[in-house]
């Protein structure tokens, strides 16, 4: 009780000492607040991003391989040929025993457009398995089915964004959309649930944007376009080659992911020296963005710490000018009886004070954080919209996550380097002959 | 509370620099009994401060006794000294030294803080205190707030409120003008009517001529020890009856020896003549 009650008074004391100089304890503080907010923000930030880039690459399917087909840097002339073939994707379905499930995907830019609306979209030929393999969801109606695909209907089942653009007044089920500046029609008979673009397949790949798609079957596609489909792009006329876009295969077990990679690496040995495929395993991806988080963590927290100590040398630095600006208060207090013990808890007691004030502002400042992410993001839409949607999606889209123990590490450190950084001074103010202290000016 | 307040044996001070080794005191002797009021002079570099600080126990002497009542201060670790004199000294500096940032009053407590002696019964004495000095209304006002006399005055509080073996003043009157030094000196007899002991250094005739006694250094010896005639009383603490005289043991002992020390003394008060004693110049009485 009476430690209680004489911790309470040197409390008190410190903070009039803090008092006398309000400006020069506020300048203080602010070491410590920007080293526990900024903590905070980076720390969340990395989080934000990183949980996003998992949640994008969870999309792709843990379970899935995902062969890709590229155009290759040095094809040129009027038709490119290149990519994945069928054969190749019925040899490794035929060989590769992990494999559950083989999804062919073809796939071209298209304009769609139904009455007087045009869209910009995708069109997607694929199986009912690809439904599973992408983790898609219907929202209305149904997904392609077998006999779609064996009987070649003129299906389709639209991604959300399309639907909502071409319908936006209409229910979209069983209208006929038109493939721009063709005859092709295909019925609607299903729409998607809203899907988020996931991670960049690859890094030489776009993202894989699933807002723009139209799916229709796979076989469909093939007679629709035929094996060579020849466009005008950017003024230049071109066509390409290309049997398969994209093959997703799917194992059923994790473990069997890796396996089933190595063989389906080894069965696309012949295309190692054109390069026209890339083969994605997104749960090395998972792992390496695993990698990446701790790593940006750890590297945040460097940072972090390099400000939390530039901070505490603040706090030494005005603590030992304190100590001699009141010399002769310390020789005072030492006459009238300050143990040695008394001075150095006095002096701790308000750069422990300092540095609890500035962290507590910091916390503050760190849970606003996010607010302010999310506040400052939308003004800059606002004011510059076309430079903030170059911005890659991971920050536009970005939302900071607190990692909830950031709060109290960041806090326990600030006091740490607060006691450590005030250490020095107390003693040296304690140490401090009581004579010669009563002499200073 | 003993009936000697100080008793100060053979005391000698020895200040080691590295060119060379100052004996700032060379063996002094005196004891200050209860309700004594005390004057320490002599030119500069005689020994004042050094003997002060010992007294004040800030610090320890070479050789030689220093005892607070019963308790030599020669033995104590430095935690037992800040201990004493949180609890048995009460300081009068020259330059007041309040703390800025406290009010009338928590200066007043500081001591006590130190003690871990603050409660509702202290504080009143505090504010008693205050009152005693005549500040009464000012117990929250800030140092800064207050004239040079006031803050004197609010030291004083401050060095009664332990309830000390003596009050050590050093130089209290030396920034104060002399209707402010009139009021401190009244204040200083007050006290010691009431039985406060009081031991100041001062270089001012006029002020040491107001104490019961004169101690004068020179050289880091006691030149002379005398009894202030006119102004020696005592307090009978049980009756409150003042005793005008009193006999002093210590004082016929160091009588004889001193009297021609003190008629030099008298002579050479002028600093130039510090260090030197002019052998042709002896004159008995000044
Ligand atoms: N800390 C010290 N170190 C060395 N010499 C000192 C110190 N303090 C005092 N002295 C010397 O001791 C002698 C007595 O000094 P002091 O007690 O201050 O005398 P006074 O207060 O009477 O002027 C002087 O010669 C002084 O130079
Ligand atoms: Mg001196």
């Amino acid at each position: 009780m009476a430690l209680f009650k004489s911790s309470y008074q040197t409390a008190q004391l410190g903070i009039k000492s803090l008092l006398l100089h309000p400006m020069r304890s506020m300048l203080t503080v602010l070491g410590i607040f920007i080293g526990v907010a900024s903590v905070i923000w980076l720390l969340a930030i990395g989080e934000g991003i990183s949980q996003q880039a998992q949640r994008q690459i969870e999309a792709l399917g843990a379970q899935n391989i995902i062969v890709r087909s590229i155009k290759p840097q040095k094809i040129d002339g009027i038709l490119a040929e290149y990519g994945l073939t069928q054969t190749d994707f019925e040899l490794i379905k035929e060989t590769v025993p992990q494999i559950a499930n083989a999804v062919p995907i073809r796939e071209v830019a298209f304009g769609f457009s139904y009455d007087a609306t045009n869209v910009d979209g995708r069109l997607v030929g694929s199986t009912p398995s690809y439904y599973e393999a992408t983790n898609l969801e219907i929202d209305r109606g149904r997904f392609l089915s077998g006999s779609d695909v064996a009987k070649h209907r003129d299906y389709c089942v639209l991604a959300h964004d399309v639907a909502k653009k071409m319908f936006p007044y209409q229910d979209p089920l069983g209208k006929s959309i038109r493939l721009k500046d063709r005859s092709d029609l295909f019925e609607v008979i299903g729409v998607l649930k809203p899907r988020g673009t996931s991670a960049g397949i690859g890094g030489s790949l776009a993202a894989e944007d699933y807002t723009k798609d139209v799916y229709i079957p796979f076989t469909t596609f093939n007679t629709r376009m035929g094996k060579e489909i020849f466009r005008s792009v950017g003024g230049s006329f071109g066509g390409e080659k290309v049997e398969l876009h994209q093959a997703t295969f799917r194992v059923s077990k994790i473990d069997e992911v890796m396996p089933a990679y190595q063989l389906i690496r080894d069965s696309l040995r012949h295309h190692n020296e054109e390069q026209d495929i890339s083969i994605v395993v997104p749960l090395e991806l998972l792992e390496q963005a695993k990698n990446t988080r701790l790593m940006f963590m750890v590297f945040m927290s460097v940072i972090a710490g390099v400000s939390l100590v530039v901070g505490g040398i603040g706090i030494m630095n005005i603590m030992l000018a304190t100590v001699t600006e009141r010399t002769r208060e310390i020789g005072v207090r030492r006459a009238l009886g300050a143990r040695q013990s008394a001075i150095i808890r006095q002096f701790l007691v308000e750069t422990i004070t300092l540095s609890v004030v500035g962290g507590l502002v910091g916390i503050a400042a760190g849970l606003l954080g996010p607010m302010m992410v999310t506040l400052g993001r939308g003004i800059l839409y606002k004011y510059f919209p076309e430079q903030m949607a170059g911005l890659p999606p991971e920050i536009q889209s970005m939302t900071p996550q607190i990692v909830d123990i950031s709060i109290p590490i960041s806090f326990g450190i600030a006091v740490a380097v607060g006691t450590i950084f005030g250490i020095y001074p107390a003693i040296k103010a304690a140490k401090m002959d009581p004579i010669e202290a009563l002499r200073h000016e | 509370m003993p009936a000697t307040a100080l008793t100060v044996k053979d005391l000698t001070k020895d200040y080691i620099t590295k060119s060379e080794t100052v004996h700032a005191l060379r063996g002094v002797s005196f004891e200050v009994p209860e309700g004594d009021y005390v004057a320490i002079m002599g030119p500069s570099g005689s020994g004042k401060s050094t003997l002060l600080n010992l007294i004040g126990c800030l610090d320890k002497p070479t050789t030689g006794d220093l005892l607070l009542g019963e308790d030599n201060i020669f033995y104590m670790s430095d935690n037992q000294l800040s201990d004493v004199r949180a609890s048995r000294i009460g300081f009068v500096f020259q330059s007041y030294n309040l703390i800025a940032q406290l009010s009338v009053v928590e200066n007043i407590q500081v001591p006590l803080y130190y003690q871990g002696k603050l409660n509702r019964q202290t504080y009143r004495r505090c504010v008693e205190l205050a009152g005693l000095v005549g500040l009464g209304d000012r117990l929250d006002h800030r140092p800064t707030q207050l004239s040079g006399g006031q803050q004197q005055r609010v030291a004083i509080a401050r060095s009664l409120v332990n309830d000390p073996y003596y009050i050590l003043a050093d130089e209290s009157t030396g920034n104060l003008d002399t209707k402010t030094t009139e009021e401190i000196l009244t204040l200083y007899e007050r006290l010691n009517d009431e039985g406060k002991t009081i031991i100041m250094v001062t270089h001012e005739d006029d002020v040491a001529m107001r104490t019961k006694r004169v101690i004068r250094l020179r050289d880091g010896l006691i030149v002379s020890d005398e009894i202030n005639h006119d102004r020696l009383r005592f307090t009978d603490k049980e009756t409150g009856e003042v005793i005008p005289e009193n006999s002093w043991e210590i004082l016929e002992l160091n009588a004889s020896e001193a009297k021609k020390a003190v008629a030099e003394e008298v002579d050479s008060v002028a600093e130039s003549t510090a260090f030197e004693v002019d052998e042709d110049n002896l004159t008995l009485g000044g």
